[in-house]
C-alpha cells in the first residue's frame, strides 16, 4: 500500500534525533499530532518521514523540585490539567490547560507540542516565558539550555532546529515567593486567543518585587516581553502599587505591542485588550502574594 | 505495514497504509461505523474512542498510535439486549435527536462520569465541551448524563 509518509518509532530520545538529523526537513516529529494532523491534510507541512515520539518514556513526567519545576515535553494537556495540587504555579497552568482544545485532544495534545509549533497564539507560552522558563533542548551528544524568550524564530520556527524539546523548566528563586497569571480573549470554547498575556511576580520577605515577567501574545509574530512593563513593577512593593500605576504599567505594555488587525481582530482592539489584560494579570499576582492595591 | 490493535477487547492483526488515521481505519477495515467521521480537524468529537480509558478524537491519531493500547469503541460498550446505563440512560432522556454525534457523547461521557462520579450540571456541560450536536439536543444529553450517573451510583452501591 502506498503511503505518503514512511513512519517511524524511536527507542530513545537519542535515536529520534539521529533519525531527524538523518531525513532533515522531509522528517517531521509527531507528539498528539493535533496541530500535525491539520497542518498534514492542509499539506503545510510535506514530509516524507513521520517519526511519533509518543512512544518515548522518560519525557512525561511532572517533578516538583525544591529550585525548579520540571514538565517533560511530552506531558499531555490533560496530565496538566490533573496536577493543580501539586504547586500553585501548576494551578495556574492547569487553569490555562481548563482553556485549550476540548477535552478529548487535551489528552492527545503535548506540551511541548504546544511550544514547538510557535504559534504567537499559544497559551502556554506566555506564562512559561512571563516565569522565566527554560527549554531543555536534547540534541545527538548532549543537551542543551535555551531561556523560553529565545525559544521562537518566527510563526511555526523555533530554534530547536532537528532536535528535540525534551523539558520545560520553571526555576524557583531561593526565599522567593513566585507567582503566575493569565488572561485571554477569545469568542467561545474551543477558539484560539484573539490576543493574551501573562504576568510573573516575585517577591522576597520583604514584600519587594525582585522580578516581574510580562509576555503578550498574538501581537507580534512570536510572543514578547515588555521589558519597560517589567522594570516598571521591579523594585516595588506588592503593598503599594496604586490602581494608577496598574493602569500605567498596561499601558506601557500595550506600546510594546505590535498587534496587526487581521479577520480575528482589530490591532487597536488588541493593543486596548493589552492593556486591560496586563493590568487584570498584575493584580491578580499582587492579591496570589498577599499584597493590596493601594 | 503490519499492525496490532486490541479493540473492543479483541486482539487484531491488519495491513494498512502508514499515513492513515486510526478512525479510518476502525471503520474501514474493521467495520466500527459507530466511529463517526465529521470535521475531521479535532473540533466536533464524533470520532471520540476512548483508548486506556481517556477519550481521544480518533482522526488526530495515526492507526500505528493505536498499538500497544485498549481501544474501546461504542460497539463495544453494552449490547442491544444489554444496553450500558449510559445508553440506557440516553434513551430514557432522549438524548439524541439524529443520533449522528451519540456515540462520541457516550464514549465523554463514560471517561468523565469514572472521574467523576457525581458530577454537577455545569461539570457535565464542561464536560462535553468537546462533542458538537448539530441538532442541538444539549439541555437533553446534560440531562442523560446525570441519569448515567445516578445510574451507576446506583448499580455500584448495589
Ligand atoms: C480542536 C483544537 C483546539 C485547539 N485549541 C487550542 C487552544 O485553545 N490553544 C492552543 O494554544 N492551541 C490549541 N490547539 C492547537 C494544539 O492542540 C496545541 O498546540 C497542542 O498543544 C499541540 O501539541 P501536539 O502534541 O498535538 O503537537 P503536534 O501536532 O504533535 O506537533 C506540533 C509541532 O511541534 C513539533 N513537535 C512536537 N513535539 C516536539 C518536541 N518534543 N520537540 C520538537 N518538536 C516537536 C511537531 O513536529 C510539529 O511541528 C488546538 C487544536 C485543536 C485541534
Amino acid at each position: 500500500m502506498q503511503s505518503h509518509f514512511e513512519y517511524l518509532r524511536p527507542s530513545s530520545t537519542k535515536e529520534a534525533v539521529q533519525m531527524k538529523i538523518e531525513f532533515g526537513q522531509r522528517a517531521k516529529y509527531w507528539a498528539g499530532g493535533t496541530d500535525m494532523t491539520l497542518r498534514w491534510r492542509r499539506e503545510i507541512d510535506r514530509f516524507s518521514h513521520c517519526i511519533d515520539i509518543t512512544y518515548l518514556t522518560g519525557l512525561d513526567n511532572i517533578e516538583v523540585e525544591e529550585d525548579c519545576i520540571r514538565i517533560g515535553a511530552l506531558v499531555s494537556l490533560s496530565a496538566l490539567e490533573r496536577a493543580d495540587q501539586r504547586h500553585h504555579l501548576l494551578k495556574t497552568l492547569s487553569d490555562v490547560t481548563k482553556l485549550m482544545c476540548t477535552p478529548q485532544t487535551r489528552t492527545l495534545a503535548t506540551v511541548g507540542g504546544n511550544l514547538s509549533n510557535a504559534s504567537p497564539a499559544a497559551d502556554l507560552t506566555p506564562p512559561f516565558i512571563a516565569m522565566d522558563a527554560l527549554a531543555e533542548i536534547t540534541t545527538e551528544d548532549g543537551i542543551r539550555t535555551v531561556p523560553m524568550d529565545q525559544f521562537f524564530e518566527g510563526v511555526n520556527r523555533t530554534v530547536v532546529g532537528d532536535d528535540l524539546l525534551s523539558a520545560i523548566e520553571i526555576p524557583l528563586p531561593e526565599s522567593q515567593h513566585k507567582v503566575v497569571k493569565y488572561h485571554r480573549i477569545d469568542r467561545t470554547i474551543v477558539d484560539i486567543a484573539l490576543v493574551n498575556a501573562s504576568t510573573s511576580l516575585s517577591a522576597d520577605r520583604s514584600r519587594t518585587i525582585t522580578r516581574a515577567g510580562v509576555a503578550l501574545g498574538a501581537v507580534a509574530p512570536i510572543v514578547i516581553r515588555s521589558p519597560a512593563a517589567e522594570r516598571f513593577l521591579e523594585g516595588k512593593s506588592i503593598d503599594s502599587v496604586s490602581e494608577s500605576e496598574l493602569e500605567k504599567v498596561g499601558e506601557i505594555a500595550s506600546e510594546d505591542a505590535k498587534p496587526i488587525s487581521d479577520v480575528r481582530a482589530s490591532a487597536d482592539y488588541r493593543r486596548a485588550m493589552i492593556k486591560v489584560m496586563t493590568a487584570r494579570c498584575i493584580k491578580d499576582c499582587i492579591d496570589e502574594l498577599g499584597g493590596t492595591i493601594s | 505495514m503490519r499492525i496490532r490493535l486490541n479493540v473492543n477487547g479483541n486482539a487484531i492483526e491488519l495491513e494498512s497504509a502508514t499515513d492513515r488515521t486510526l478512525a479510518d481505519v476502525l471503520r474501514e477495515e474493521l467495520g466500527l461505523i459507530g466511529v463517526r467521521v465529521s470535521c475531521s480537524e479535532g473540533e466536533c468529537g464524533s470520532c471520540t474512542i476512548l483508548v486506556d480509558g481517556q477519550p481521544m478524537t480518533s482522526c488526530m491519531m495515526l492507526v500505528n498510535q493505536g498499538e500497544g493500547k485498549e481501544i474501546l469503541t461504542i460497539e463495544g460498550l453494552g449490547t442491544p439486549e444489554d444496553l450500558h446505563p449510559i445508553q440506557q440512560a440516553f434513551i430514557e432522556e432522549q438524548g439524541f435527536q439524529c443520533a449522528f454525534c451519540t456515540p462520541g457523547f457516550i464514549l465523554s461521557a463514560k471517561a468523565f462520569l469514572e472521574e467523576n462520579p457525581n458530577p454537577t450540571e455545569d461539570e457535565v456541560a464542561f464536560a462535553m465541551s468537546g462533542n458538537i450536536c448539530r441538532c442541538g439536543a444539549y439541555p437533553y444529553i446534560v440531562r442523560s448524563v446525570l441519569n448515567a450517573a445516578e445510574k451507576l451510583q446506583a448499580g455500584s452501591s448495589n
